[in-house]
């Protein structure tokens, strides 16, 4: 599970993110429109005062034209309209304006200048509407209107835009990762509180902050299938753990009455059959005591019986102990140490489990195969132990399943034993807190417990 | 005749124990409370005391240690229904001999038993092993067999030296495999046999009475030729 660590993947982030870009998206859009209707009424305004100045100078008599156009123009002093006569070659004969615009053609179409106008006495620099009249004496009139006025109000609206984002966005954005934290912050808690669930310990429970939101609702759901899942458990486990409890004293009253007949009929043939009798019941025994010590090692509280451990000396008592089996059976056993972080830990336990992983490679593998034993500090700091063998291998998808109580793989079947070595192995090290892996190929299996370092 | 004090509140397995101690010539008597077990082995001159882990009136864990307190150091097996390794060390630390975990088949009571003894009665500061021919020296660290000498492993030489101090008892795998080993669980396999198969090798080799015998059902005996 990836720890949620980074308050942008959130969803609320997320959500709040999504929301603020649609957000100022849609305050563009808006002001747009408000921007672009403006400036069209505007132009509209102006392109309507230049039309009536058209026509009222179109009444003027072509002898006074140039009279009136300069006169005109110069009453104009602000420069508010500007009106320019020429002849048929575009010569300039009158009025304020230099020279003939050329994107004007004569067709009483007021249209935007991109250029500036240019007069005798000064130039234009704002931005200009113009049209441009054809008089009946082959001359053209030109009118001419600043169109700053829409610029200004576009200018407005553009900084009106401006400030309505950031004034929106970015108190926001804060709010939205300060409003974010608060579920990150919960949902980190509930992943904390859900590490020791996912490692078997069913008794903790998810937090609840008391708000009735919908964490709260999902935590409690999750918290009562727990509740529901450690009672099944613990009437499953309560079943097995009595029955192997409680039927250790019959099996074993009747292993020692058995017992006391093979001693009387010891050299007789039926002391063969009451000899074989008693081991089976001894198996059966030693099954149900293997299951209990499973039981056993997952009720155990973590504190128990811990020191610091040196576990090179438990390797090579593992070593000693087996190494006579492995000999009989004309296997190679090899032991390489490395040296080792302190650990801390349980000897006798840590013992138990190493020898349950030897004594089954060594089951496992063939006369004249190999085991090896090896101990080694990794990348990290950690000891890592290693028990290879040269045995069948454990098929992958069978890797998860050694570890349940009982469980034999095809290849196991034929050899003796009962399916918990592993179980206890299993529960050994989740006690200490280590890790166990299996991995290997058909050339055989690799067991391996990593155990971290004490700081 | 030696004595023996069953201290067990439950009377069939305390029929049980009487019953197997007195077949094994021990003479044993009954008491089911823990405080009037506790008077009787501080009055009485015992040779064992088996003593269950839970008792009324007062605890089996209290019961020894109150007995070592007061400095009787008559030979206590602790018998529980307990079979945590943390009760074994709890049972064991407060002064127990051994410990023994309930069901358990009455040989292994009586071998256990009959080890405490025997250890009572050696004392364990001898320093040379006899048994037939066999000689083990625990100072020299040397063992031989008709004076000749014998290459033994250390593993070999403790197992030997358990055989040893205990000739002609039947010893479980379980017990060898805690004194030999000191683990409290079962090691589940062949591998006790294997090292007395290969000490057997060693020392009754060609041309010796055969010293190690197997016990079918119980465990190994080493006992000199009849």
């Amino acid at each position: 599970m990836r720890p949620l660590t980074d308050a942008w993947r959130s969803t609320t982030s997320r959500l709040i993110i999504i929301y603020g870009a649609l957000f100022a998206v849609w305050c563009v859009v808006l002001l747009g429109i408000v921007q672009w209707e403006t400036s069209r009424y505007l132009s509209g305004v102006i392109d309507q005062m230049l039309a009536s100045r058209v026509h009222y100078l179109e009444g003027t008599a072509p002898r006074n034209m140039r009279a009136t156009v300069e006169s005109a123009s110069q009453i104009d002093v602000q420069g508010a309209m500007w009106m320019g006569l020429f002849d048929a070659q575009g010569r300039h004969l009158a009025g304020n304006i230099a020279t003939l615009p050329k994107e004007l053609a004569e067709d009483d179409v007021a249209r935007s200048l991109s250029a500036n106008l240019a007069s005798p006495t000064r130039k234009v620099t704002a931005r200009v509407r113009g049209l441009a009249h054809a008089l009946p004496d082959g001359t053209r009139l030109v009118v001419a209107k600043e169109s700053s006025t829409i610029d200004g109000i576009g200018t407005i609206i553009r900084h009106g835009l401006l400030w309505g984002l950031s004034l929106t966005i970015i108190p926001g954005l804060l709010g939205g990762v300060l409003i974010a934290r608060g579920p990150a912050r919960r949902i980190r808690a509930i992943q904390q509180a859900m590490e020791p669930i996912r490692e078997g310990d069913l008794s903790v429970r998810l937090p609840i902050s008391g708000t009735g939101d919908e964490v709260d609702l999902l935590a409690g759901t999750v918290n009562a299938t727990l509740t529901e899942i450690e009672r099944l458990l613990g009437e499953v486990k309560g079943v097995t753990d009595n029955i192997a409890h409680d039927l250790r004293t019959p099996l074993t009253r009747m292993r020692t009455r058995l017992y006391r007949l093979q001693q009387q009929f010891e050299s007789r043939p039926e002391g063969d059959q009451l000899d074989a009798c008693v081991g089976e019941i001894d198996t059966v025994l030693s099954r149900f005591r293997a299951l209990l010590r499973v039981s056993e090692l997952e009720d155990r509280q973590r504190s128990a019986c811990f020191e610091t451990m040196d576990l090179c000396t438990v390797l090579r008592n593992v070593h000693e102990f087996y190494a006579p089996l492995a000999e009989d059976r004309g296997q190679r056993f090899e032991l390489e140490l490395g040296r080792l972080p302190p650990l801390r830990g349980d000897p006798q336990l840590m013992f138990e489990a190493f020898a349950n992983l030897v004594g089954n490679a060594i089951k496992f593998t063939p006369d004249g195969g190999a085991v090896r034993l090896v101990a080694s500090t990794d990348a990290g700091g950690d000891a890592r132990v290693d028990i290879a063998d040269t045995g069948p291998g454990i098929p992958p998808d069978e890797r998860e399943a050694v570890f349940r109580r009982f469980y034999r793989g095809d290849e196991t079947r034929a050899k003796p034993g009962c399916g918990l070595g592993l179980a206890i192995v299993s529960a050994i090290v989740r006690l200490h807190g280590y890790s166990l892996s299996v991995g290997g190929n058909e050339q055989g299996a690799v067991f391996s417990v990593t155990c971290p370092a004490t700081a | 005749m030696p004595r023996a004090l069953v201290i067990e509140d439950d009377e069939v397995t305390a029929r049980d124990i009487v019953a197997e101690l007195g077949a094994h010539g021990l003479v044993a008597d009954w008491v089911a409370d823990g405080r009037e077990g506790l008077a009787r082995a501080l009055e009485d001159g015992y040779d064992i005391i088996t003593l269950d882990r839970m008792l009324p009136g007062m605890d089996g864990i209290d019961v020894v240690s109150e007995l070592r307190q007061r400095d009787v150091d008559t030979p206590v097996l602790m018998i529980s229904a307990l079979s945590d390794v943390d009760e074994r060390v709890r049972g064991l630390r407060a002064g127990g001999d051994d410990y023994l975990t309930k069901p358990f088949a009455p040989d292994e009571l009586a071998a256990r038993a009959e080890v405490l003894l025997r250890r009572r009665r050696q004392g364990a500061n001898e320093t040379r092993l006899r048994v037939a021919d066999l000689e083990l020296d625990l100072v020299r660290h040397n063992a031989q067999r008709r004076d000749q000498e014998l290459t033994l492993l250390p593993t070999e030489f403790r197992l030997l030296e358990f055989l040893m101090r205990n000739a002609g008892q039947v010893v479980t795998r379980q017990m060898i495999f805690e004194h030999v080993w000191g683990f409290h669980f079962d090691p589940g396999t062949n591998v006790i046999d294997v090292h007395i198969g290969r000490l057997r090798r060693k020392i009754d080799g060609v041309g010796h009475l055969p010293l190690i015998r197997t016990v079918r059902g119980s465990g190994y005996v080493l006992a000199p030729a009849d």
